[in-house]
């Protein structure tokens, strides 16, 4: 240690002079400064569904990863979609280490250019340590954030992860559209005489075992933008928590929406996302709301009611989801806005693989 | 006759002076086996010449020097410390279910984990890689601390310790189980697996800690060793040798406390090792605390230096927390010891 130190030193410092000439130059999202000597083209992913990030700004984002930390990697449907446009997404190598650690050792053997972290992964003391080591053997590290604060974090992140691949113009016309869009619902918003209802958000909706929802984080930002109150935050302390049935009942919303995937088969609860068709979101949604308590909701009996895709975080194509949402609370302001085809439009301008599945269902008319 | 007992106490003398050697020998080449392996597939030539200073590229220095060598001399150290912490405490509580585990030291180190991890209230001054560390040594000392203070009130007899000692554990639990209850998702996932036990974040400055822990209580322990085979006879008979059994008890138990504390606060909550590690070292070599507390100490080392091994290994690119493999791997040779000595 008392040897190696120095030398490490050393190397730093004739790395930071190389860095004076880099080709590369980017601050990410905790503001640390990343040189890469030429574009990023062997990347690992901290994060492995941050794969269709980097589609959003790359024709073939498999041919930059060379690994990914697979617990969280991609859902069985969409891998389907990539590998059959890009077989390679197979040769991707694992480099976790359990649930949420990674492995140092697995990452320093792949040789890559550019390891993507997440804003999670900061102050977790076992990543602190891994990525302390990846550093040390001379690996550069980026953290980006598409989870967190989603709407912060989402575009900076995404402009960060342009500059480190070479693709900033990309990333740009991303930005324009993600702004554009986002701007249009803060604007109609803005009035100050427009009554947010009151939403609950009730995640991995099922009948039974009522209730998951959101205090803070990444869907009450989301509430908000669209101009809702989510009223899980006067109750639940952190981003996740539990109500009952009787509180849920008593608290009285005017907007109801759950979330689910299909995670939430087994559970017997909302099925819908990638890979689902309608009517198997129609069917389970439709159970969900006619449960015990649910049924007897005013806003179920109103119709302001919901269910969207879980997973719709860690990656800006939240937008859709935004605009649905704001739609939903606000049908009179958002009439002309329309999030399929906003979904519609990304997937043709910017995704190089269109993954097949049901988003979002309301009751049948 | 008594000719031929010396005799026989002579050859067993040199028996179990040569089962601690094989020992030393067996914790060595584990420690070797573990800096070998790993998922990144380095060739052996590579890793041997990383080791002895060679020329090799950054990436495999790093590995080794920084990623390998810290987890396994972590490893080595940790199942010292709590093998030889589960040994005394065995003895100076004549009771062979004692170690950090039964007597709460364990969950009180998860309990002090947990208040760093989901509360976020951590040793003033302390830089934040340390706080959970900082936090779990904190609180096993203090359950350890407790227990001599609660035991001293009550006489301090090895069965009043040893049910302070469960009352800790459940107390330390339940406060642990509330602080799960209240955790956000993220702090709950942190938090189970610090208590599943893991190397992963071992660092130089944890090893240099516990290393030193173990320079200072060793050459205590093993200079006590002829008292506690005194005392392995029995309270009475002890204290007709002139062994002094209250004193010999406390600075035992505050010696085992600096032990297992700093060692569950480096890696969480490692089972089997603290208490099968003595039972196994007892099997081997006896009931002469002479060579049985270094056999101890070396049993502990070699189990935990393979289990380190074992954990990266067993499934390819994953690190299954240490914990579990200790347990898990290490209960079925246990039967099978326990079996094998019950029938001889």
């Amino acid at each position: 240690m008392t040897l190696t130190r120095p030398l490490l030193a050393a190397l730093a410092l004739i790395a930071s002079f190389g860095s004076a000439v880099a080709d590369v130059v980017a601050t990410d999202i905790l503001g640390r400064v990343v040189h890469l000597p030429e574009p990023a083209r062997h990347i690992v992913l901290g994060e492995g569904r941050h794969l269709t990030v980097l589609g959003l700004i790359h024709d073939d984002p498999v041919s930059l990863v060379t690994g990914w930390r697979l617990d969280k990697a991609l859902d069985e449907p969409t891998m389907q979609a990539y590998r059959e446009k890009f077989p390679d997404i197979d040769e991707i190598r694992p480099v976790g280490s359990g649930n949420r650690d990674i492995s140092a050792e697995a990452i320093i053997a792949l040789h890559p250019d550019l390891v993507v972290l997440t804003l999670i992964d900061q102050g977790d003391p076992g990543m602190e340590v891994a990525r302390q080591q990846i550093e040390a053997a001379g690996i550069p590290v980026a953290y980006v954030d598409f989870f967190s604060h989603p709407q912060e974090n989402s575009i900076p992140s995404l402009q960060i992860l342009g500059k480190l691949i070479g693709a900033e113009e990309r990333a740009e016309e991303f930005a324009d559209f993600y702004e554009a869009r986002l701007a249009r619902i803060r604007d109609r918003l803005a009035a100050p005489d427009i009554t947010r209802p009151r939403v609950f958000f009730h995640v991995h909706a099922a009948p039974q075992s009522c209730c998951s929802t959101v205090g803070t984080g990444v869907f009450h930002d989301f509430i908000t933008t669209a101009g809702g109150q989510n009223i899980g935050n006067d109750t639940v302390k952190g981003v996740l928590g539990n109500v009952s049935l009787e509180y849920l009942i008593g608290a009285d919303p005017d907007v109801y929406i759950a979330t689910g995937g299909t995670h939430m088969a087994v559970r017997g609860g909302l099925v819908l996302g990638s890979g689902v068709d309608a009517d198997t979101a129609q069917a389970s949604f439709d159970k969900l709301i006619s449960a015990p308590g649910f049924s007897s909701l005013r806003a179920v009996e109103e119709g302001r009611v919901a269910g969207v895709w879980h997973l719709f975080n860690d990656s800006p194509v939240h937008i859709a989801l935004i605009e649905y949402l704001a739609k939903t609370f606000h049908p009179d302001l958002f009439q002309d806005v329309d999030p399929a085809a906003t979904l519609a439009e990304i997937n043709a301008r910017f995704l190089p693989v269109t993954v097949p599945g049901t988003w979002w269902v309301t009751p049948e008319q | 006759m008594s000719d031929a007992i010396l005799q026989r106490y002579h050859r067993q003398s040199r028996r179990n002076a040569l089962l601690v050697g094989v020992l030393a020998l067996a914790a060595l080449a584990a420690l070797l086996l573990d800096l070998v392996t790993g998922p990144a597939g380095l060739p052996l030539a590579d890793t041997l010449r990383a080791l002895t200073g060679g020329e090799v590229t950054r990436g495999t220095q790093v590995i080794v020097w920084d990623v390998r060598l810290p987890v396994a001399c972590m490893a080595l150290l940790v199942g010292a410390a709590l093998a030889l912490a589960g040994a005394e405490m065995q003895t100076v509580l004549e009771n062979p279910l004692a170690e950090p585990f039964t007597l709460g030291v364990s969950s009180s180190a998860a309990l002090g984990a947990a208040v760093a991890i989901v509360l976020g209230l951590t040793v003033p001054g302390l830089p934040p890689v340390w706080s959970v560390s900082g936090n779990a040594f904190l609180f096993a000392l203090g359950a350890l601390g407790l227990l001599q203070l609660l035991g001293r009130i009550r006489g301090g007899g090895p069965e009043v310790l040893i049910l302070f000692g469960v009352a800790l554990n459940f107390t330390a639990a339940a406060l642990l189980s509330l602080l799960q209850f209240v955790a956000s998702a993220d702090a709950l996932q942190q938090l189970v697996f610090w208590t599943m036990g893991s190397l992963a974040s071992a660092q130089w400055p944890g090893v240099v800690l516990i290393g030193v822990v173990l320079v200072v209580a060793v050459p205590f322990s093993f200079r006590a060793a002829w008292k506690l085979t005194a005392l392995r006879l029995g309270e009475d008979q002890a204290k007709s040798f002139g062994v002094d059994v209250t004193g010999l008890r406390r600075w035992t138990l505050l010696r085992v406390s600096l032990l297992a504390a700093s060692a569950v606060s480096m890696v969480g909550v490692i089972g089997f090792v603290g208490l099968a590690g003595p039972h196994i070292a007892r099997m081997l070599v006896g009931e002469n605390h002479r060579v049985f507390l270094p056999a101890s100490l070396l049993t502990g080392a070699l189990v935990m230096s393979l289990a380190s091994t074992l954990s990266k290994t067993l499934v390819p690119g994953v690190l299954l927390p240490v914990g579990l493999v200790t347990s898990l791997i290490g209960l079925p040779i246990f039967f099978a010891l326990i079996l094998r000595g019950r029938r001889r």
